[in-house]
């Protein structure tokens, strides 16, 4: 069904980082959020994101925002980094969905409650790291790579998990001894992406717990989001909530933590 | 979201978080009328994964639940959860709870119609007597062998020998199980419960297309297995002798096990008799009983008066049943197949040693049967998929391979439906000897396709 050529046909057609994504990611690095700016203009595309993005109702402005100096302004240094990154990523998604009943938009609000919530989750663990802030933005990768994966075996997966519940990244290692979560690693070496990035989305699949404790709580407070974000109507309609298996005992000693940050 | 379905249970696994906002999501009518039309008897939600529910979260399975049991008559509820759970949803639904909970899917599997008669020990207590009492019926009437604890000390004490017990219940609720006519098939028998007191409910909760279909494919023994009825009235009789006449049209034989005549009239069972319908006290009698089977007509199918060929309507669509057959092998073993040979004969298994086979019924616009020869070592692969590790367990090896051949049925059923082909599917059968299965089909006509996978021989065969 899935073969090892085939993911490996998949990696290769990942684009590299785009020069001017490039650029941009290495001046927020330096703090220089002007010069990032300036030079984020000069893609078209980045620029309508990012201007979609801050003129959500979420972020609460009641003119439109459309200078990237001032989007760049609102969102900070660290924000602007992980927007970006969610820009990258968005360029790795099909233009039609088929595995997963998604679109662009809900795409795009999948990644930005995650961003949001995950904001509200290092607020709360007293973490200020503009790599740990962005390692969120992996995450989805591993759903891009279901649908790159499986979207032209929908309906011999759906057959086979109505005898067995499989999810997809079983599936995958029992195919071909190897999950989602290493090839969004490879997808984040090849884009640059830090190894502390790689190392907490590796571990939020519930499955690998990472032997540096810090990396390991990251991975489980990441892990809940993930299926809390997947527990809303629009990701359940979607056909996400199943995607992977949520390691409930894995998470079991935060949940009362992440009960109180979210509100629940 | 789409059900798992395995012995006979409809299983939903939502994950993380349920309220009364995305329960809706989760599970809708339309989700549970497929799972029933896959042969379902018992609806379940698994709370297995789930990590937050609240009361406006379950009320929406609840409600849907209770839509369920009373236009379909089945057993619903939930299952997998921990005390904790336990105790919540027994909290909220204290007044009223008309579904069941199951603490495992296992514990679930021991009062499915699927799973009849695997005699395994069962240690039951329950804090309510009602309840004891309820599942030691059930689990008896099931054909396992219950020991309940009377105080929660005996269970303690019991259940701290785990070895002494195929299962321990305990954290359960029986609600009103199931009313639906449930099937399963024993060998090459099809075997029907019932139940209570018998009346003109039965024409509704009996499956009579399935049945036709069944005596259509080749099935010629179906017993009802009666235990636990009380009476019938003259409705449910006519029913019956409807029913038998049908049969005998396909020299079938309609039986009953365990009816107990103390409160039905004599002259019913002379009307019984007389329309050709034999009764025996227990299902073992008939079932481990050789001769009598092939009397029966169960492991034979050359007593066939109308012996049904193959027509050209379902050798037009022989490519949809290789396709869905390769397909799913293929994506079972994640090898390629190559297509040998095609020949339209009786079936011809050159090599009969290390092989196991499985075949499996459809009916609708066109019917027939689908037999897939293995050697051992492809099903053993293609299993192991579903299985989760490779195994030498025939019995488990055999239990894979019918719902790997569910599998090819479903996706035949669905190919079929993408060329405007409406079919349903039967209940799969597995052989562990070729010869057990040349006595069902040796002589009929049939496309045989040879195809090779991994070098191992795989053998289709498409017959009605």
């Amino acid at each position: 069904m899935i073969t090892n050529k085939m993911i490996d046909n998949f990696i290769d057609k990942i684009p590299p980082r785009p020069e001017i994504l490039q650029d941009t990611i290495r001046l927020l690095n330096d703090g220089n959020l002007t010069k990032a700016a300036k030079t984020a203009e000069q893609d078209l595309a980045l620029k309508g994101y990012l201007s979609s993005l801050v003129n959500k109702p979420l972020y609460g402005f009641k003119t439109e925002v459309s200078n990237i100096g001032q989007i760049f302004g609102i969102l900070g240094l660290t924000g602007s980094q992980q927007t970006v990154y969610n820009y990258m990523l968005s360029l790795l998604c099909p233009k039609k969905w088929v595995l997963f009943n998604l679109n662009e938009n809900s795409f795009h609000d999948l990644q930005i409650n995650l961003s949001i919530h995950w904001k509200k989750i290092l607020e709360h663990l007293n973490i200020k790291d503009k790599e740990i802030e962005s390692a969120i933005t992996l995450l989805p990768a591993s759903i891009i790579v279901s649908e790159a994966l499986f979207s032209t075996k929908k309906k011999d997966v759906e057959l086979l998990r109505s005898v067995n519940a499989l999810d997809y990244n079983t599936i995958l290692v029992k195919l071909c001894n190897t999950s989602l979560f290493n090839i969004c690693k490879t997808i984040a070496t090849k884009w640059d992406m830090s190894e502390q990035i790689q190392q907490i989305v590796y571990a939020s699949s519930g499955l690998n717990p990472s032997k540096d404790e810090q990396i390991d709580t990251l991975a489980k407070w990441m892990h809940l989001l993930l299926f809390y974000e997947l527990s809303q109507p629009m990701f359940v309609k979607a056909g996400l909530n199943d995607f992977i298996d949520f390691q409930l005992e894995y998470v079991q000693d935060i949940y009362e933590d992440f009960a109180k940050v979210m509100d629940l | 979201m789409r059900a798992m379905i395995k012995n006979g249970i409809g299983l939903f696994s939502p994950q993380g978080f349920l309220d009364g906002n995305n329960s809706a999501s989760f599970l809708s009518i339309e989700d549970i009328e497929i799972t029933l039309d896959l042969n379902a008897d018992m609806i379940l939600v698994s709370l297995k994964k789930v990590i937050f529910f609240n009361k406006n979260g379950l009320d929406v399975f609840v409600k849907l639940f209770s839509k369920v049991k009373k236009k379909k008559g089945i057993a619903v509820g939930f299952c997998d959860y921990d005390t904790k759970k336990f105790t919540a949803i027994s909290k909220f639904y204290s007044t009223k709870m008309d579904f069941s909970l199951f603490k495992s899917y296992d514990i679930a599997s021991l009062f499915s119609n699927s799973f009849k008669n695997k005699n395994k020990n069962v240690l039951v207590y329950s804090s309510d007597r009602s309840q004891r009492t309820a599942m030691a019926i059930e689990l008896h009437d099931f054909g396992h062998n219950p020991v309940v604890c009377q105080t929660f000390k005996e269970f303690q004490e019991k259940s701290s020998n785990s070895t002494a017990y195929d299962n321990i219940i305990d954290d359960t609720f029986i609600g009103q199980m199931g009313q639906k006519i449930a099937t399963r098939v024993a060998g090459n028998a099809i075997i029907y419960s019932v139940s209570a007191f018998l009346d003109t409910e039965i024409a509704n909760s009996f499956n009579i297309a399935y049945h036709n279909n069944s005596l259509n494919v080749g099935f010629r023994l179906f017993i009802f297995d009666a235990y636990k009825v009380i009476s019938m009235n003259i409705h449910a009789l006519n029913f019956f002798s409807k029913l038998s006449t049908s049969a005998a049209e396909y020299n079938a034989t309609i039986c009953f096990v365990g009816l107990d005549f103390t409160k039905i009239p004599v002259s019913f069972k002379e009307t019984m008799e007389d329309s050709g319908m034999l009764f025996y006290k227990q299902m073992d009698d008939i079932l481990l009983n050789k001769e009598l089977l092939k009397e029966l007509g169960a492991s034979s199918a050359a007593n066939i008066k109308n012996q049904r060929v193959i027509d050209k309507a379902i050798v037009a669509k022989l490519p949809n049943f290789i396709e869905a057959t390769v397909a799913t092998i293929e994506m079972m073993t994640n090898s390629k197949a190559k297509k040998e040979a095609v020949e339209v004969n009786k079936i011809e298994i050159k090599e009969k040693d290390d092989r196991i086979a499985s075949s499996i019924g459809f009916y609708g616009d066109i019917d027939g049967m689908v037999i897939l020869v293995f050697p051992t070592k492809i099903a053993k692969k293609a299993c192991e998929l579903l299985i989760g590790e490779s195994t030498d367990d025939m019995e488990l090896i055999l239990d894979t391979l019918a719902e790997l051949v569910n599998i090819v049925g479903g996706k035949i059923k669905s190919l079929l439906g993408d060329h405007g082909v409406t079919v349903n599917i039967t209940l799969p059968r597995t052989y562990q000897s070729i010869d057990g299965l040349l006595e069902v089909i040796e002589n009929k006509k049939g496309v045989q396709v040879d195809l090779i996978f991994d070098n191992d021989k795989f053998l289709f065969f498409l017959t009605k």
